[in-house]
């Protein structure tokens, strides 16, 4: 399942990613921001792995900020864009 | 630390011969880390290409972004850089990319998007000798009334950014649509039918052969920040070898966001 996510100034959020018995399983995020340091990126891939898939956006967006150091830089990408991208992917919304 | 000025460093340029996509990702790694530690000058480096790429940003998917079967068809190898942004579609003499290596020091304090227009305040100034009125467009495109020119990118890392530039000197859009995936959708997404529209070359621009082109920026520099020819030494250029059999010229790397 594939779901995207345009921020405003075009950067493209992406995430793949598969339900298995409810739960997010291989999922990769993807995209042109701009992320440091860059272990933030696979991170984030294991925060989401194993979620239920039919948990409420906003807790999935807060499962995402918990694995962001607050020294981390992030442009063109943010935890609810992820989310948005992974609500999308859930619900077949694959445009940006 | 406090902010320093372009003219607080010694500019060394490195222009030398064509070297491989891997070469030049850990060139850049090397380079960095470098200048960071104080074992080299902040540096200027053009790069020369020995052979096609396409060169994905620090977080793109490979499979999403280019086309292995179009890109192995044109012999094109397809790398993995350090920094972030999207992907570029290059052919030896058909792009102008440099790198800067610079101590943190030069954007302290700096917001992230104003730190690249700092960092290419030179060569708007070079285009515009050129008579190309070119301007930055948010976070890391320079374009101008004719399409966009280049694109950016920045990593920050052990003391020291690198600010790399891919300029399109000319380009074969059909070549690059048949093997970068995200340029079909960008297109259809701005609903713009020619992709020439959307990339507007220095060639067509200038009408100046590349070397022209290069030679009026690195002039352009000199006379703005100072430069000193320099080379590359013996201990980068093992360093840097080592860094692409270890990393960027592996699949493990090229792929770790498959």
């Amino acid at each position: 399942m594939h779901g995207e996510y345009k921020m405003p100034g075009g950067k493209l959020v992406v995430i793949d990613l598969e339900v298995e018995a409810g739960r997010l399983t291989n999922v990769q995020l993807s995209g042109d921001f701009f992320l440091e340091p860059d272990s933030v990126l696979h991170a984030i891939d294991g925060a989401l792995d194993g979620l239920e898939a039919d948990l409420p956006q906003a807790a999935t967006t807060r499962a995402i900020e918990a694995v962001i150091p607050d020294t981390a830089m992030l442009y063109g990408i943010s935890p609810e864009a992820v989310s948005t991208a992974v609500q999308r992917a859930l619900h077949g919304e694959h445009k940006a | 630390m406090s902010r320093t000025t372009w003219r607080d460093h010694d500019w060394q340029l490195i222009h030398t011969g064509a070297q491989t996509p891997s070469q030049h990702m850990a060139l850049d790694a090397v380079l960095t880390d470098e200048v960071g530690a104080g074992r080299r000058k902040p540096t200027l480096r053009i790069w020369e290409w020995a052979s096609s790429a396409v060169v994905i940003g620090r977080f793109q998917s490979l499979r999403n972004e280019v086309d292995a079967e179009a890109a192995q068809r044109h012999r094109i190898e397809v790398v993995r850089r350090i920094s972030g942004g999207g992907a570029m579609f290059i052919e030896p003499g058909n792009t102008i990319t440099y790198s800067i290596y610079a101590p943190l020091s030069l954007i302290q304090g700096l917001p992230f998007s104003a730190a690249y227009a700092y960092m290419d305040k030179w060569v708007l100034a070079a285009l515009g000798e050129l008579g190309i009125e070119a301007w930055y467009q948010p976070l890391n495109d320079i374009t101008s009334a004719g399409g966009k020119i280049a694109g950016a990118a920045q990593v920050r890392r052990a003391g020291a950014v690198l600010h790399h530039v891919t300029m399109a000197y000319d380009i074969d859009t059909s070549k690059m649509l048949e093997v970068l995936r995200i340029g079909r959708e960008k297109l259809s997404d701005k609903g713009t039918k020619s992709a020439a529209k959307r990339v507007d070359p220095l060639r067509s621009q200038t009408g100046l052969p590349r070397a022209k082109v290069i030679e009026a920026m690195i002039d352009t520099f000199r006379r703005l920040h100072g430069l000193h020819d320099d080379v590359l030494r013996a201990e980068e250029i093992a360093a840097a070898e080592a860094c692409a059999a270890e990393k960027f010229a592996t699949p493990a790397w090229t792929a770790d966001v498959p």
